[in-house]
């Protein structure tokens, strides 16, 4: 009876700490990484979940749990003898104070707790969503996952590519459920392995056509910037107030600075001013590009496609590169010389 | 040894033997010696050559040379002729013969040189216009002549207001006086041949200075003019080549205008003038006798301007070059000024207003963008008068911190600050713009037909090119569509 009375209590204890909110990985995260560093053989171990340093950050999440006092053992024999004499309440509160605390996760005792809980989790999570309807890959929403590095940091354990790609391959799983039926618990718990910004979350400003009828569009390439206004006409462009041939020498580059309107046959429906600054006349040229693209875009959207296939939208990123010390150049070395 | 020589050793040993009797015994003895042995020559020693004196390669000869470093390319062609290099850089090519004949191509016509029914078309210029402009060098080599069968240009909107100033001209005995200006490669010059070949087709008498740099660049020599006060300088050899191209460019075979005219007044030659002469004869003696040349124009001048003559063009290229000071230099090592040149003062007086045309004409004065030194007083009258065009409120006011040349100022007060309050004014800019799309298509169409531009000419193409030419610049629309095709 005794004994059963004692597992009982210590499953409702070990019950009480489970349902009480995970917070270890919290916890964790604000210990730097980096310094465990000298000494690599601490990781294995998770030494710094120690209560000082808990209890000195105040952290609102804590699980609400105290330490076992120290077992004395003379008063435990006292105890012992007392528990004859029968008063039941009294005794049993004596024996959970000499408990020893349960652990909260059932992984506490392997090397990488908070690893094998997560791997756990979210296997749990798959079965449960299993017999869903699915999306294709290249359907699913894109996201950004957290490199391994930064799961690393996250958990502070020195966890293994193979295996933490192996959990990843149930999470992008998880992913894959059909969005109408995705379930919001499996949402939020993806979002322990999504990176903090995500690619949509940026969403610029929608450009819109003034009262006078322009849509303005800024481009850039090289070290040359260009801001172009496009109104509605028929095919007049100017640049810096002179016009394509007295701005540009070269038909290639008055080519290039209206290749979007070019490209879409949309030359003789607008017409262009702009303004363009730095750079040689290469970089003018391709920044109007840009810019004659960006502005249009804001007349017709549905071009866009149009527009990239023709090499509009996307920034040229490449700059001169910089000379490095002990190079003649950029990359170029000196000449080999004897002596 | 070949016969021929052979041949003459004999005939001169016959000639020896005959003429100098005395040595006939020595040369019996000795018969062939002189002539015939060539064992002197090979058996003597050879001439050590200096050190240093190596003669250099002979050129055109070819030697292995593979060692690495050296030129391998030598040059073996042959040097081009003394002025073959600057003739072909001079030369005018008027006609191309794989270009296609446009068959809708109409030449101008005496009858509607003048009329406002052609604008927008693209019209030939008749052979005889042609040969007299090649001989007053109105044709330019950077203009795209080379390219089509024969010359032809469009008459646009520009060229309409210059033939409306050439009607009144002609019609009411006007002197007006037009500047043409525009950005490079509008169609300045091509403007300037289009009011030559009209005033041809006319039967004007023109006179055409093809380039103003030509003039005042110290190439040719100059002389002071004698009795003149303020000194001017007259350039003999210069304007006797003017007054043959005037005499080659307006007495062609069809109109044989200057044999017809008789020289009327009296004119004081250092040359004596056959009675009855013509103003060709007249013109005959200028060129012969460079040293007469000026007094020679003058006399022309002056038999031109009497009354019942034909109306005038004077016209000049590259009129910048001309407003300032000349490369020359006076006794006193100064620069002189273009002014007081006697070919540019005599345009610049009739540019200015001082003097005028009896029987009428025209003054075309073309501005160039891409050879033209700094005039800020030109410039600054252009702008002022492109401005009152534009809107008479706004005109530009002149920066004081520019080095103004107050003759230039003088002679432009027309056009910076006119007078005149008549519709058709006497000094005044013919802006050269864009074409508007009519035009170009015109002119594209004309391209095609000749097959310059393999192309179909539809809107959406002559909208690309006109845009791409900088809004209608028709030297950039033709070097966007005839000339640099990708």
């Amino acid at each position: 009876m005794a004994r059963g009375e004692l597992s009982r209590t210590l499953w409702s204890a070990a019950e009480g700490l489970r349902s009480a909110p995970r917070s270890q990985c919290t916890r964790t995260m604000r210990l730097p990484y980096r310094s465990l560093q000298p000494a690599a053989r601490f990781i294995s171990t998770t030494p710094s979940r120690s209560a000082e340093l808990t209890s000195e950050t105040p952290e609102a999440q804590l699980e609400p749990f105290t330490a076992a006092p120290e077992i004395e053992f003379e008063a435990d024999e006292g105890g012992d003898k007392d528990s004859g004499g029968g008063n039941n309440q009294k005794s049993n509160n004596q024996l959970l104070r000499t408990l020893r605390v349960v652990p909260a996760s059932r992984s506490y005792f392997s090397a990488k707790p908070t690893f094998t809980d997560d791997y756990l989790h979210v296997s749990a999570l798959l079965r449960s969503v299993a017999t869903l309807p699915t999306i294709l890959t290249t359907e699913a929403p894109r996201v950004a996952w957290k490199t391994i590095d930064q799961y690393r940091i996250m958990t502070n354990e020195p966890v293994k590519t193979q295996r933490f790609h192996r959990m990843m391959h149930i999470v992008k799983r998880l992913n894959l459920v059909h969005p109408s039926l995705m379930p919001e618990h499996i949402k939020t718990a993806m979002r322990r392995f999504m990176k903090d910004s995500q690619p949509g979350d940026l969403v610029p400003a929608p450009q819109l056509v003034d009262d006078w009828g322009r849509a303005r569009g800024v481009g850039r390439r090289k070290t040359s910037s260009a801001v172009v206004w496009l109104v509605e006409g028929e095919g007049e462009a100017l640049v810096n107030g002179k016009s394509l041939s007295q701005f540009f020498g070269r038909l290639h580059h008055r080519e290039s600075a209206v290749w979007a309107l070019k490209a879409t046959h949309r030359l003789d429906k607008y017409n262009m001013f702009g303004l363009v600054q730095g750079g040689g006349s290469t970089g003018q040229a391709e920044a109007l590009t840009l810019a004659v693209a960006k502005a249009l875009l804001v007349h017709e959207p549905a071009l866009k496609p149009a527009l990239r296939r023709a090499g509009c939208v996307t920034r040229d990123p490449r700059k001169v590169e910089r000379k490095k010390t002990g190079h003649v150049k950029a990359r170029k070395m000196p000449t080999w010389v004897k002596r | 040894m070949p016969p021929s020589t052979c041949l003459r050793s004999f005939s001169q040993l016959s000639l020896d033997s005959t003429a100098r009797a005395s040595m006939a015994s020595r040369i019996r003895l000795h018969p062939q010696m002189a002539y015939f042995s060539t064992s002197a020559a090979r058996y003597a020693n050879p001439v050590s050559k200096k050190k240093g004196m190596a003669q250099a390669a002979k050129k055109g000869t070819r030697t292995l040379n593979v060692k690495k470093g050296r030129s391998s390319t030598q040059d073996t062609g042959k040097r081009p002729a003394q002025g073959e290099r600057k003739a072909a850089r001079k030369r005018i090519v008027l006609t191309n013969d794989n270009a296609l004949e446009v068959a809708s191509l109409k030449d101008i016509t005496k009858a509607d040189a003048l009329s406002e029914a052609n604008q927008g078309r693209v019209l030939g210029i008749p052979e005889a216009t042609v040969d007299a402009l090649r001989a007053v060098e109105a044709f330019k080599t950077t203009q795209g002549w080379s390219l089509f069968r024969r010359p032809a240009t469009l008459i646009r909107k520009e060229t309409i207001e210059l033939a409306k100033v050439m009607k009144a001209a002609e019609d009411q005995r006007k002197t007006l006086r037009r500047i043409l200006s525009g950005e490079r490669l509008s169609g300045k010059s091509t403007l300037l041949l289009q009011g030559l070949s009209m005033a041809f087709v006319r039967e004007w008498v023109v006179i055409n200075l093809p380039e103003a740099q030509d003039i005042i660049n110290a190439h040719t020599e100059y002389a002071p003019l004698l009795d003149s006060q303020p000194m001017q300088y007259t350039q003999e050899t210069y304007t006797a080549s003017l007054l043959s191209q005037i005499l080659k460019a307006n007495n062609t075979a069809e109109n044989p205008m200057l044999e017809k005219i008789k020289v009327t007044t009296n004119p004081v030659l250092p040359l004596t003038l056959p009675t009855d002469a013509t103003l060709k004869q007249l013109i005959e003696l200028g060129i012969v006798n460079p040293e007469a040349s000026w007094p020679v124009f003058v006399a022309l001048w002056q038999e031109l301007t009497q009354p019942g003559r034909p109306p005038i063009m004077l016209a000049v290229d590259g009129t910048a070059h001309m407003m300032k000071e000349s490369d020359y230099l006076n006794a006193e090592v100064k620069p002189i000024h273009s002014f007081d040149l006697t070919i540019i003062r005599h345009f610049v007086d009739h540019l200015s207003g001082t003097k005028s045309l009896p029987n009428g004409g025209v003054i075309l004065a073309a501005t160039s963008q891409s050879n033209a030194p700094s005039t800020p007083a030109l410039d600054f009258s252009v702008q002022v008068a492109e401005a009152r065009q534009a809107d008479p409120s706004k005109t530009p006011r002149w920066n004081p911190y520019k080095n103004i040349d107050p003759r230039v100022m003088e002679a432009l007060k027309d056009l910076h600050s006119p007078t005149a309050k008549e519709e058709v004014k006497p000094l005044d800019v013919i802006k050269v713009g864009g074409l508007s799309k009519d035009e170009a298509r015109s002119i594209m169409e004309y391209y095609a037909e000749s097959g310059m531009l393999r192309a179909k000419i539809d809107d959406g193409f002559v909208t690309e090119k006109w845009s791409l030419a900088g809004m209608g610049n028709i030297g950039e629309l033709e070097r966007a569509s005839v000339r640099l095709r990708i």
